[in-house]
């Protein structure tokens, strides 16, 4: 398969986080970059924009604008010109699907493909069936990779509302952290630096409300931010990046933005019944007894 | 004759004008330009720990490092632990030695008629980002250094894991790049050691004498470097002249009639900064001794970045010895810092020299916030007159391939350049 990794308006993120893909041999026998950022193909950027090259997948990296070009070409013009060849159309990131951190770029009318933040623009509607958003800032490489091959296996993935695969947005962020314990039984003593404690509370943490699978796959194969210690960004939605993202937005002592699907009356009736009793493991540390 | 140049991280165009068959001034220019600064200005200061990493995806780390910095400098008194110093000080080690084997591997190689070898640059490059994640939950884009400290707490078991990853670095190195026992390498101080050796970086260098290409990017000779920790100092350098005592307040920013990118120069003069820059200014014998043989020219500027690489790798076990896991990771500022009005800056050695963040907070807000990236310095487009670093290296070359290759010496990236 010949795949078309074009950069719009972008810090090169998702290039890099690609690179951390850890079967890449594997991949770069699978695949043929017609271009890509870093590695080296057998067109250059020139023939990319003023020829039309053979290409089964457009990848496209960064927020888009009409101002925005690429060896002198406007990128619209670029993507508008492979779209017609490709068969399938993947946003890279967070940028590429909704705006993301450039959307607020000096460049006018700095958008995603087919959305800015939640809202569905008009420009490129007739590519609506062509594409997957692969959100995420930056994209996780895995995500990146699988995709591309299920595109190459013809699978047919169920896609969300803004066409993200279900395969890796159907979870929140928050399955698979090892502070569940904490956000379960609503402990809320979490204090940066150490390994207890939920960030849910106070400082932030958009996981309960953000599709991804950070905690499920994780990332570079060890870690996440979550369980790191560092709230979740909600850095796959269309809202990112919001603002005040060290703490949480309470209304009368209730988190504005509640775990997905839970109303509430129910996240209300859940914290009464555990106030009702303390847990000494999860008040205590992990270590010290 | 434009010569658009890729694959650095976006592009930008060289203009080259030619006299007599040699090249007599180059216009660089960069033509993306995101304006994060603005995009900073008005938001809360910590979400600038958010949206700094995203100026570049290759040392969006080291932005990290500066904010948190200039932010902790707006505080006359905040107290962050060694351990969480220690900690910043390896991720952002971390991110240099991962930047140099991809620039090494992806960039440089392929310029000396190599095969481009992706595997070599992934396989340390992975490494070192899954250090990184260790401490700062993934890698790229984290944003695990706050005002305070770090957010992670770290176990023994953590740090055998990071140990392991840096001993399969080191064997990369020794097995690929210089075929030697890195601690030997690392006393070397004579280069005819290490063209005698077999690897890809003697392979280069021995290309480099072969092609005669030693009197191949020479500049002012002018070094500069801001950025301080526990390896490299701050000073600059001129031929063999070393200070420290250099300061910030002489720097100053011009925009660019042509360019995107603003210049930056050090008391109205070029400095070039980076690898060979931190070497010239910390001594380096190995470097030294390139230098004293063929001045401040490719050869001297490809054996600093990877040379650094084992130093580097080197220097962060060291570290990790060094942490007293007892220690708090974050204490929190007795003052909150959207109740701080001032201003605070911040230098850290990036991979491809110093990076400077200046801000200003008010009301609780950031008010003002000002980047000054090492590619400003470097390639920088100065006129005819006075001719930035990287276009005085490459006048007087006979053809555009040459000087795209010493253009590339310098590590060029365009969204940082222009961030
Ligand atoms: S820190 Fe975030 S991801 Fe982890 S348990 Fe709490 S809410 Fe969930
Ligand atoms: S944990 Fe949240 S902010 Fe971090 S990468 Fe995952 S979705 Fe983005």
């Amino acid at each position: 398969m010949r795949v078309l990794w074009l950069s719009s308006i972008a810090c090169n993120g998702n290039t890099h986080s690609f690179l951390n893909y850890p079967y890449m041999e594997q991949f770069l026998n699978d695949f043929e970059f017609i271009y890509h950022p870093v590695i080296d193909s057998n067109y250059s950027l020139k023939e990319i924009v003023t020829e039309t090259i053979a290409c089964d997948i457009l990848l496209i990296e960064g927020s888009i604008s009409d101002e925005f070009k690429r060896a002198d070409v406007p990128v619209v013009d670029i993507i508008t010109k492979y779209a017609k060849i490709v068969k399938k159309i993947v946003t890279v990131g967070t940028c590429a699907t909704f705006g993301g951190i450039f959307r607020e770029s000096d460049y006018k009318d700095t958008t995603g493909l087919h959305f800015v933040k939640e809202v569905k623009i008009d420009k490129f509607k007739d590519l609506l069936n062509k594409t997957i958003s692969l959100s995420g800032c930056p994209v996780h490489p895995e995500v990146l990779v699988n995709t591309l091959y299920a595109i190459k296996k013809s699978v047919d993935l169920q896609l969300d509302n803004f066409l993200r695969p279900k395969d890796y947005f159907a979870y929140t962020v928050h399955n698979g952290c090892t502070r569940n314990e904490y956000f379960e039984y609503k402990v809320d003593n979490h204090k940066f630096g150490e390994l207890e404690g939920c960030m849910f509370y106070d400082h932030g943490c958009q996981a309960p409300f953000t599709h991804g699978s950070c905690n499920k796959i994780l990332w570079n194969e060890v870690n996440s931010k979550t369980r790191a210690g560092l709230p979740c960004m909600g850095c796959t939605e269309p809202t990112f990046p919001k603002s005040n993202l060290f703490g949480t937005k309470k209304n009368m002592g209730i988190p504005q933005d509640l775990p997905l699907g839970v109303g509430k009356r129910t996240y209300l009736t859940l914290a009464g019944i555990t106030k009702a009793f303390t847990i000494d493991r999860l008040e205590k540390k992990l270590f010290d007894d | 004759m434009i010569e658009l140049i890729e694959k650095i991280e976006g592009e930008a165009k060289l203009d080259f004008s030619f006299e007599d068959g040699k090249i007599d001034f180059v216009d660089i220019e960069f033509m993306t330009a995101r304006n994060i600064e603005n995009i900073l200005k008005g938001k809360s200061p910590l979400d600038a720990l958010v949206i700094n990493p995203r100026v570049c995806g290759i040392c969006g780390h080291a932005h990290l490092i500066a904010t948190v910095e200039a932010l902790e400098d707006c505080y006359e008194n905040i107290e962050i632990s060694k351990k969480a110093k220690i900690i910043r000080e390896l991720t952002l080690t971390f991110e240099l030695i991962q930047n140099h084997f991809k620039w090494f591997y992806l960039v440089m190689r392929p310029l000396f008629g190599e095969k481009q070898e992706v595997l070599k640059a992934t396989y340390p490059t992975q490494l070192m980002a899954k250090a990184i994640a260790v401490f700062g939950g993934q890698y790229p884009h984290t944003s695990y250094a706050i005002v305070g400290g770090v957010v992670c707490d770290v176990t023994e078991m953590d740090i055998i894991k990071v140990k392991h990853y840096i001993e399969e670095a080191i064997k990369f190195f020794e097995l690929n790049v210089v075929q030697a026992d890195t601690k030997d390498f690392l006393v070397c101080d004579n280069v005819d050691k290490v063209l005698k050796k077999s690897g890809d970086l003697p392979d280069i260098l021995k290309e480099i004498k072969k092609k005669k290409y030693l009197h191949h990017g020479k500049s002012y000779d002018r070094f500069i470097a801001f950025g301080e920790n526990s390896y490299f100092s701050k000073g600059k350098s001129h031929k063999t002249i070393t200070t420290h005592n250099i300061s910030m307040d002489h720097v100053k920013e011009y925009s660019n009639p042509n360019s995107l990118a603003k210049n930056v120069l050090y008391k109205d003069k070029y400095y070039e900064v980076g690898p060979l820059a931190r070497a010239m200014i910390n001594k380096v014998p190995l470097v030294k001794d390139a230098h004293r043989r063929y001045g401040d020219n490719i050869f001297s500027r490809i054996i600093a970045r990877v040379c650094e690489i084992p130093q580097l790798l080197n220097h962060s076990k060291e570290l990790l010895e060094q942490l007293d896991l007892s220690e708090p990771s974050y204490i929190e500022p007795s003052i909150d810092i959207t109740k701080i009005n001032g201003s605070g800056e911040s230098a850290v050695e990036a991979a491809r020299g110093s990076l400077i963040h200046k801000v200003d907070i008010e009301n609780g807000v950031i008010k003002n916030y000002e980047i000054i990236t090492p590619t400003q310095w470097n390639l920088g487009n100065g006129t005819k007159k006075k001719l930035g670093v990287s276009q005085k290296a490459m006048i007087g070359l006979e053809d555009v391939q040459t000087a795209e290759l010493v253009f590339k010496t310098f590590d060029v990236c365009s969204v940082c350049t222009t961030h």
